[in-house]
């Protein structure tokens, strides 16, 4: 999908709107309202982070071919969620603290009038426990989203993790 | 019984490099990674990076350091390059490891006179072999051959490794790191069968894997022969191909697979009805079969990972996680097994995650001063007067070689930290 330069400005209501979209949506994930966040998704949502990988500059790409940590649709998201309502997920239970912090937030008119590319920083915090040191999580987003009705919901999501061997003992949390 | 230390102990964490790392065969990566000449992925053995580089079909791995002051000579960790240029001073290596130019030679070394390039290349692996096209380096010079190190434990590995002329296709590796002490996940894989309905309870109460009831999971073999040993799910009953049909293997690829499997591997699957699930290659490889259900249906698919615990520190483990498939599968296939592999294992995996739970919270408490004077009940599957409690399984009941027994017990993570043991002596 391409998207229109120069980014929106900062007063564009769409700006406004999808930056909005994305400080409530962190408040969901903080609070692991996960419930509430798939209400936010497109039925056709598509959730991909790509491997990041250490290439020489020039090699023309920087993620393992083929290879995700998410590759995600309604479906899985869906699964995932679910997990965390049984009473077994333990993972989570005793649930992390987390934070996600959004930051650099651009948006761009794109070639579907009823959809916007919005472009984001994002910082993870996790604490877990009173023993192993919290970790981060640091990305760029690439987020579709979509008109519908009176809101806006995510219709593409990829995130561009910035390490290639990951800090965090698992990915049990979205970003 | 295990001294709970052994799980987060700086001192045996220097014997298992100095004893353990310096001898065994270890695992770093897969043909399939490389298919192309020029490709090379760059590995490493605990703290050594080698380059492993398809040059002219040729695979080999070299030192990745510099003949000359030491830097790496590669920095990125996969492509494809006729060159590596040193970029301190420009020593320059083709990629099967000759040295073919240094700046100045003529007036720094007297030319070939003074230092001949011929016969200079990068520093090759001690010991560089592959199974299956998997590829393994030992560091040392006098190591057993790979075949023989393996031993009979390739009688396994052809299950997950073999499922066509063409072998296996590779992608990945996910990587992370886990507060976790490198063993846990290897005796995990290895042969813990009563963990599955009680940790992973969750995946069964969301109806995404049909198997790891209590009841399921106890009816299979732990299996353990020469290097590595695994799990094993029963099967209902039914011949080779319907057993297989029973995992959701598709009839074209059961041709294949009777094609590459012996009789007796089929055997193992056809008469004694065991199919594999996970297993552990001493020290630090591991592998998965799983055959979780497709979305919306009742149908499974099965999803192969290969996974290498690299030791980072006695309390802290990278997790380098591969999803491995027939290369001769259908694409459709590929794609689905994928997916099922992403949401069972590997970094976002909801198995992995519970797992590697526990086993931090395990690693944090084992170095305490508290776990030096626990010994860890390790003696499932005997009696207090050491006979079993269910007897290994005859040979006509199990057609693999090695000691198997069905039902929960801890042989094989015995048998792991056994060579281990004899490793550190």
């Amino acid at each position: 999908m391409r998207k229109a330069l120069p980014s929106l400005p900062f007063d564009d209501v769409r700006h406004l709107q999808a930056h909005q979209f994305l400080v409530d949506e962190a408040y969901l994930l903080d609070a692991q309202q996960y419930d509430a966040w798939l209400d936010t998704l497109t039925d056709d949502i598509r959730y991909v982070m790509p491997v990041r990988v250490t290439t020489a500059r020039g090699a023309g790409f920087d993620t393992s071919p083929g290879m995700a940590h998410f590759d995600e649709d309604k479906y899985s998201l869906g699964q995932r969620v679910a997990r965390f309502a049984t009473e077994h997920a333990w993972t989570e239970d005793p649930p992390s603290r987390l934070r996600h912090f959004i930051t650099n937030v651009r948006a761009f008119e794109c070639d579907e009038d009823a959809e916007l590319l919005v472009e984001s920083a994002e910082l993870l915090f996790r604490s877990r426990g009173d023993v192993n040191e919290s970790a981060l999580v640091s990305c760029g987003r690439e987020d579709v989203l979509r008109r519908c009705g009176n809101s806006w919901k995510l219709a593409r999501r990829k995130l561009f993790v910035d390490e290639s061997v990951l800090r965090m003992q698992n990915l049990a949390v979205f970003l | 019984m295990i001294p709970a230390h052994i799980y987060n102990d700086g001192e045996l964490f220097a014997l298992e490099k100095e004893r353990l790392f310096s001898r065994a065969w270890t695992f770093v990566g897969h043909e399939s990674e490389i298919p192309h000449d020029g490709d090379y992925v760059v590995r490493r053995v605990l703290g050594d990076s080698f380059i492993i580089s398809n040059s002219e079909g040729d695979v080999r791995a070299m030192f990745n350091m510099c003949l000359h002051r030491g830097m790496q000579v590669c920095r990125a960790e996969l492509g494809n390059a006729s060159n590596f240029r040193c970029p301190y001073h420009g020593w320059s290596y083709r990629n099967d490891g000759r040295l073919t130019g240094l700046p100045f030679h003529r007036e720094a070394y007297g030319g070939d006179e003074g230092l001949p390039r011929a016969g200079q290349s990068l520093l090759p692996a001690p010991n560089f072999a592959s199974y299956n096209g998997l590829l393994f380096i030992s560091m040392d010079p006098a190591a057993e051959p790979l075949e023989d190190f393996l031993g009979d434990f390739r009688f396994y590995l052809d299950f997950y490794t073999k499922q066509s002329a063409g072998g296996l296709e590779v992608r990945g590796p996910q990587r992370w790191r886990i507060k976790a002490n490198w063993k846990i996940g290897a005796e995990n894989f290895a042969g813990d069968m009563y963990h599955t309905p009680h940790t992973h309870a969750s995946i069964v109460d969301i109806g995404l894997f049909r198997e790891p009831k209590a009841q399921k999971r106890k009816d299979g073999a732990t299996y353990w022969a020469h290097r590595g040993g695994g799990t094993t799910y029963k099967l209902p009953p039914g011949g080779f191909e319907e057993r297989m049909r029973y995992v959701g293997y598709p009839d074209e690829m059961i041709g294949r697979i009777k094609d590459a499997w012996t009789p007796r591997q089929q055997r193992m699957v056809g008469e004694d009805g065991f199919m594999i699930s996970a297993a552990t290659c001493f020290p630090n490889l591991s592998f998965v079969h799983n055959w979780p259900k497709l979305p919306g249906s009742d149908r499974v698919l099965p999803f192969i990972s290969i996974r290498l615990w690299q030791p980072i520190s006695e309390n802290e483990t990278e997790v380098c996680s591969w999803f491995a498939v027939d290369s001769a599968a259908p694409p459709q296939y590929k794609q689905d097994s994928y997916k099922a592999y992403l949401m069972c294992f590997g970094s976002t995996g909801m198995f992995e995650q519970d797992d590697v739970e526990n086993w931090v919270s395990l690693t944090t408490t084992a170095g305490g001063s508290m776990a030096r004077r626990l010994l860890l009940n390790s003696r499932m599957g005997l009696l207090s007067d050491d006979r079993p409690v269910v007897d290994a399984l005859p040979a006509e009941s199990f057609h693999g070689p090695g000691r198997a027994q069905v039902g929960y017990n801890e042989y094989n993570q015995r048998a792991l930290l056994g060579l281990w043991a004899d490793y550190l002596s």
